[in-house]
């Protein structure tokens, strides 16, 4: 059964269209990543999921229930960390997370030991008599997370969880997610590749407002496996040189581009980049032309794609520009 | 009404701790101990006194002094209710939670309100005061109360409402001071404008008569359902507003 259900999702902010019909669901147990480039629209996605915001048009519905018409019971089933983590400074920790966990619903008698455990897990046990108006971004993003955590919902959905994180914090949430994805769902948003890289196992891609892909991590990376290949060859005496070799190779539609990575004229190795919504036969092609120009095939290898490069592509941006997002 | 109390239970621990309480409190005794002080000087030089114009109704009911701090303190106190809450984002994490609105909308009002109370209570001392040197009527005593309870009431919900309309804390002050004092000042039409249903409706309206009319005993349910509906109408308002930013943030 699915935990998220959302069809022809639309938002409009004014005269903006920040979400245009889009639909995907999230299933049990799955810890799914939502990625996009900054303004997507995976934030506004995320906060009509928690039920912060009414949807424009279409249904979303959460653990079964219709956002609409059952936003309480929703939110039951929800434990939701805003992108920024808004606490209230003038509390401590502990008693932030005690009314947090009131809030919840959470009795009384559990909410010391739903309190320490988001505290233990999270890793601000030691803090948690410390005033939050002292503590840095990362240790209040940990409390946002901790928050999520109270009364142990069966959805878990973080709005880009490890933003003002050092890598070794990074670290340390990706374990936490990896512990509690046996408990809960998870849906978490990013625009950093690696993160869905290492943590999850179903990603939503969106760009402008549209879900452009999803699916298994795996599957989404194999969308451009056949797209690089690199080729070992010994180009025999008197034969072409780079730049002839390179125009002869990308004569045919099948390849978009050539060109030599490393090794002399011995032995070489190039990197070929074959041409847009071509399959394996773009291989055979490439090896043809290559003996026809005398070279002594000995290596073809596709190149196991970054979903970088795969996002680049759904997103038309170049994957540069996203690190720099 | 799912969050009520949590939210109740916060707003006063903000209000205490920040300490935006204390400061109101002390500022309104403050300038009611001046009162206090002026009424009680003003009786011990003139010994001439009315039926119903004992140091009491004369706090209570006949000095501009009772209005002058509420007409500043309300909106001080309801400023950051809601407008401080949008500002720092927390009140995503708020309705993210499962709590209602109104639950929300009134756990905040009832923190305000306890304080309000809060606020009022060591002038019973003033009453206990009074009761040493002579007769006070229990009665004239508790209308007066309920009267500073009733238009307080509408003044916190007012406050209430304008700080979900803004997101800066002092525009929320403002608004809510400006919609108080319009309040206010109209109930001096009773005084200038001509006969007729302007000057009814002003009479109708004016805090000032209510003051005076319960200062002396005389309970005017009319007087209380005005009041009723200044609360009534500014926490709908709110309540439709925090849903309405669901739609439009």
């Amino acid at each position: 059964m699915a935990m998220i259900e959302v069809e022809d999702l639309h938002k409009r902010y004014g005269p903006v269209h920040a979400l245009r019909g889009i639909s995907f669901g999230v299933d049990r147990g799955v810890l799914t990543g939502f990625l996009g480039p900054n303004g997507a629209g995976k934030s506004t996605t995320l906060r009509i999921l928690a039920g912060f915001l009414g949807a424009t048009a279409g249904r979303v519905r959460v653990a079964g229930f219709d956002l609409r018409t059952h936003r309480l019971e929703a939110a039951r089933n929800i434990g939701y960390m805003p992108e920024t983590s808004p606490l209230y400074p003038e509390m401590k920790i502990e008693e932030y997370l005690r009314f947090r966990a009131e809030l919840k619903g959470v009795s009384r008698s559990k909410r010391t030991e739903e309190v320490g455990r988001a505290c233990e897990l999270t890793r601000i046990a030691d803090r948690r008599r410390m005033l939050i108006r002292h503590q840095s971004k990362g240790y209040r993003q940990r409390v946002g997370l901790a928050d999520a955590l109270l009364g142990r919902p069966p959805l878990i959905i973080l709005d880009e969880p490890t933003a003002g994180f050092d890598p070794n914090q990074v670290q340390q949430v990706r374990t936490l997610l990896d512990d509690l994805r046996a408990e809960h769902t998870i849906f978490l948003s990013t625009h950093i590749l690696s993160e869905v890289e290492a943590t999850c196992e179903e990603a939503v891609v969106i760009h402008e407002g549209r879900v452009v892909a999803s699916g298994s991590i795996e599957a989404l990376r194999k969308r451009k496996r056949a797209g690089v290949v690199e080729v070992t060859f010994h180009r025999g005496e008197g034969a072409l040189r780079d730049e002839e070799l390179s125009a002869w190779l990308t004569q045919s539609e099948a390849i978009a581009a050539a060109g030599r990575r490393r090794g002399d004229n011995g032995l070489e190795t190039w990197r070929v980049t074959l041409g847009p919504g071509v399959d394996e036969d773009a291989v055979e092609t490439l090896v043809a032309a290559l003996v026809r120009a005398g070279a002594g095939i000995r290596a073809v290898e596709p190149l196991a794609v970054s979903l970088e490069e795969v996002f680049a592509d759904l997103t038309g941006a170049t994957p540069e520009d996203e690190d720099e997002a | 009404m799912t969050g009520f109390w949590p939210i109740l239970k916060r707003e006063l621990f903000a209000l205490f701790v920040t300490p935006l309480a204390w400061v109101v409190i002390t500022g309104f005794l403050f300038i009611q101990g001046m009162h206090f002080y002026l009424v009680m000087s003003h009786y011990a030089v003139s010994m001439e006194l009315g039926a119903d114009a004992g140091p009491m109704q004369l706090f209570f009911g006949q000095t501009v002094f009772l209005y002058l701090p509420l007409l500043l303190l309300c909106p001080v106190l309801t400023m950051r209710l809601f407008a401080e809450e949008r500002r720092s984002g927390t009140i995503e994490a708020l309705l993210t939670a499962p709590v209602t609105t109104p639950a929300v909308v009134f756990g905040k009002y009832f923190a305000v309100l306890a304080v309000y109370l809060v606020m009022w209570l060591p002038t019973l001392l003033y009453v206990k005061i009074v009761s040493g040197t002579g007769q006070v009527d229990g009665q004239v005593v508790a209308a007066s109360y309920l009267a500073v309870v009733a238009v307080g009431s509408g003044y916190l919900a007012i406050g209430t409402m304008t700080s979900a309309l803004t997101k800066s804390q002092l525009s929320a002050a403002i608004l809510s001071a400006v919609t108080i004092i319009a309040l206010f000042i109209l109930g001096i039409g009773e005084y200038v404008l001509p006969e007729g249903s302007g000057k009814e409706l002003c009479a109708y309206l004016s805090v000032w008569s209510q003051m005076n009319d319960f200062s002396r005993g005389i309970v005017d349910s009319r007087r209380l359902w005005l009041d009723l509906t200044i609360i009534v109408v500014p926490l709908f308002v709110t309540v439709r507003a925090v849903e309405a930013w669901r739609q439009e943030l």
